[in-house]
């Protein structure tokens, strides 16, 4: 008898994993200043990241949304993208063995024939685009094939879930960055949105989305997460919602765990986020009388499904967001670990059918199904030259 | 054919792979040459034989900027908008140009990026928009391909230097995009004084990728320093001669000669602020850099569509024939004026192409930033 985990691996060999979004540019850029050379991925670097070619091929990875995520709170994100997409590129260009340049969903058909890494560069919020049409199609010839409307913050024109609301969810500008998107054949990422941007980019898509890394609200009342009436309205989009491990979105203990400790930090003049010597201290006390609560492979596994009941086995998949989140679920440490994932959900009764769908075949047919959007809508529309100013001032 | 192989010439500068750089690589020799035109049909007749072999490769055109300012174009039927449109570009046997990306005057620094990636994607959707007429090109060999298909080819390019945000990833980013051309002017690495440290390291980074060197306007010490420095031809996509007419982006002659040593090349502006109000003056200013730095390092650079008064008689690119007659008259050889129109930008975008190759052996992409080097 087979232990689910050597099935789990058997699976991931013909259908391998094609993860939404990993964080590893940003984490060269922090660390190295992309000196590439001091954080060789070819070998173990997990003393410091989560991802390395070693344990993606141990994780069974097949395909790899690249994030070239920049800060929105600084005001050159233009060029950071821009350097992020650099460094992928000589990411790839290093290690051309293993990692297979991907921009279409045949290129990443391939890739997993020839046993390589597809790889796909995907851009984390609006900012990247600093309101310009021109700039997004720039990201489009650059490789980049989705963007995340927004991030932390809104944006001129999209909200973020994680900012108060403004626009309202998408206004008319952020409808033709969509429906832009729409022609070009890049996915329209809602993961970071709001709820009403959710919505609003649903009804303005004629494209499948995709939330690259983000889980169910019903499970965990989060609200990076997706609420129900969304989830529900993927099988009519033909989208893909990408469930992330991320614990403070997954565990609700972990939800709760850590509002008390950014509540705790600001109550001591801190901001939440202040990782300087006296911030960290600060941080370290609260957590030795409260221990953090641990998410774990379950706890995921709840996440999907709730998500597959909700949204159906077609329009699910798998974001983890390693390199991009401090703390990291019990058994999916770092990349090498979605194989405990999909033996938990063999223990769940999860058929290898509905398996191959989570891990590959839905992420590919998304993407080929926006390309497939796009070559009808360039037969009909020239680039859009709508401008912020042309679509959203008051008097448009 | 005959196009294709005279381009295909240069076979003998691949074979020398394992010479030193950078002299001896980039040293082109010229094609043998067979003259296309009757030498006793009148110069006009002769001109326009001559540039059906020979093509104009223009140097540099404003229309990018131009077009951003107008809602709707019609290049491909003719625009009387602008000087630049696709008949005017065939009637003056035009067969290559670099569009100008370079940003209006005043622009803050830190939206420079951004608003060379719009730049240069309103200059792709003009090109993708007239593809019966105009094809974008890269390099010497897809310019020789436009050429195969009967369309104008459309380098991208210059930019300037503030394009870069001083990050050498946001060089390669817009390289990748396809600008091939950066005036090394109005940044803090390549002023008044010349390059700085990261200014050196952005030259080697752009001899590595293949980006040319633009430096007109550049100041005399930066143009010291990038002639010593570049392991590739550069350009100056708009200089005249010093000596004939004071401008500040003109040449003086001690320049022009090391510039010549270098095989780059100096592209003369039909603009009569800088050569002269007449098609005399361009001839003058063609004969005395021709005569400084010899045929093979000067071009000619229309700088049309960039609001500056043109030189009468060459009021926009059907105007060429005209010039070329002017030169034919004066007893410029046929062999000089194909160098002149076509030639000489066919070897400077190949030889850029073949120090990268030679630089990409030996050196990683440059991590180097401003503050590391210049602080």
């Amino acid at each position: 008898m087979t232990s689910s985990l050597d099935r789990a691996r058997e699976l991931l060999r013909e259908f391998p994993v094609v993860d939404g979004h990993n964080d590893l540019p940003w984490a060269l850029r922090e660390q190295v200043r992309y000196d590439l050379g001091s954080r060789d991925i070819a070998a173990d670097q997990s003393a410091h990241l989560h991802t390395d070619i070693p344990r993606l091929r141990a994780g069974g990875v097949g395909a790899q949304f690249w994030s070239v995520y920049v800060r929105a709170d600084l005001p050159d994100a233009v060029p950071s993208t821009l350097e992020q997409i650099d460094c992928v590129r000589q990411l790839l260009a290093r290690h051309p063995q293993e990692l297979a340049p991907a921009l279409t969903a045949a290129d990443m058909e391939a890739a997993r024939a020839q046993g390589r890494i597809a790889s796909l560069m995907g851009a984390e919020g609006g900012h990247s685009i600093a309101n310009s049409l021109g700039t997004l199609r720039g990201l489009y010839d650059l490789g980049v094939r989705y963007l995340t409307l927004t991030h932390n913050y809104n944006v001129a024109w999209a909200d973020s879930a994680t900012d108060e609301p403004g626009v309202g969810g998408l206004s008319a500008f952020g409808r033709e960055v969509v429906r832009e998107m729409n022609r070009l054949g890049m996915l329209v990422d809602l993961s970071h949105v709001a709820a009403t941007t959710m919505r609003d980019a649903l009804d303005a898509t004629s494209a499948p989305v995709i939330f690259s890394h983000s889980s169910a609200r019903a499970v965990c009342d989060h609200p990076r997460n997706i609420p129900d009436d969304v989830l529900e309205r993927l099988p009519a989009n033909g989208g893909v919602a990408m469930v992330t491990f991320v614990p403070k979105f997954v565990l609700q203990a972990a939800v709760d765990w850590t509002a008390a400790a950014d509540e705790n930090m600001r109550a001591r003049g801190f901001h939440h986020l202040d990782t300087t010597a006296e911030g960290m201290r600060v941080h370290r006390a609260f957590e030795e009388t409260h221990p953090r609560p641990v998410a774990t492979v379950s706890t995921v596994a709840d996440h999907l499904d709730h998500m597959r009941e909700a949204a159906g086995v077609d329009h699910i998949g798998i974001g983890g967001d390693y390199d991009g989140t401090a703390f990291t679920p019990d058994g999916l440490n770092d990349v090498s670990g979605y194989p405990n994932l999909i033996a938990e959900l063999l223990d769940r009764g999860w058929s290898k059918p509905d398996l191959a769908k989570l891990t590959w075949q839905n992420a590919v047919r998304v993407l080929s199904a926006a390309e497939d959007v796009a070559r009808d809508l360039q037969s009909k529309r020239s680039p859009s030259n709508a401008t912020l100013e042309s679509l959203d001032s008051p008097d448009a | 054919m005959a196009d294709l192989q005279d381009d295909l010439h240069t076979a003998a500068e691949i074979g020398r792979a394992d010479v030193p750089y950078p002299e001896e690589a980039v040293l082109v020799e010229p094609a043998t040459f067979a003259p296309v035109s009757d030498p006793d049909a009148d110069p006009l007749t002769r001109a326009h034989a001559v540039l059906a072999a020979h093509p104009v490769a223009d140097g540099y055109n404003g229309l990018p900027q131009t077009l951003r300012r107008l809602s709707w174009c019609d290049l491909a039927l003719g625009e009387s908008a602008v000087e630049t449109d696709v008949p005017r570009l065939r009637a003056g046997k035009v067969g290559a140009m670099f569009w100008s990306l370079h940003l209006p005057d005043g622009l803050a620094p830190d939206r420079a990026v951004a608003a060379t990636l719009d730049h240069l994607d309103l200059a792709k959707t003009v090109v993708a928009a007239h593809g019966e007429g105009l094809y974008p090109a890269r390099t010497a060999g897809e310019v020789a391909d436009a050429r195969n298909r009967g369309r104008v080819a459309v380098l991208f390019g210059p930019a300037g230097a503030a394009a870069l945000g001083d990050s050498l990833g946001v060089l390669r980013s817009l390289y990748t995009l396809g600008l091939r051309v950066l005036t090394l002017t109005g940044v803090s690495w390549a002023g008044p004084a010349g390059l700085t440290r990261f200014g050196e390291e952005t030259v080697r980074e752009m001899n590595r990728l293949g980006m040319i060197a633009d430096l007109s306007y550049a100041s005399e010490p930066t143009i010291r320093r990038v002639l010593t420095l570049s392991k590739a031809p550069v350009l100056f996509s708009r200089s005249a001669s010093r000596e004939l007419r004071p401008h500040p982006a003109n040449l003086p002659d001690d320049l022009l000669g090391d510039m010549a040593r270098t095989r780059s090349l100096c592209m003369v502006p039909l603009a009569a602020e800088q050569s002269g109000p007449t098609v005399r003056d361009v001839a003058d200013q063609l004969d005395h850099i021709r005569g400084v730095a010899g045929p093979e390092c000067v071009g000619l650079s229309g700088t049309y569509d960039t609001g500056g008064a043109c030189t009468q008689e060459l009021a926009d690119p059907s105007c060429y024939p005209r010039l070329i007659a002017e030169l034919l008259r004066r007893g410029w050889e046929e062999s000089d004026v194909a160098l002149l129109t076509w030639g000489n930008v066919q070897r400077v975008l190949r030889g850029a192409a073949f120090a990268a190759h030679a630089v990409q052996q030996r050196r990683a992409p440059s991590t180097a930033t401003v503050g590391e080097l210049d602080r």
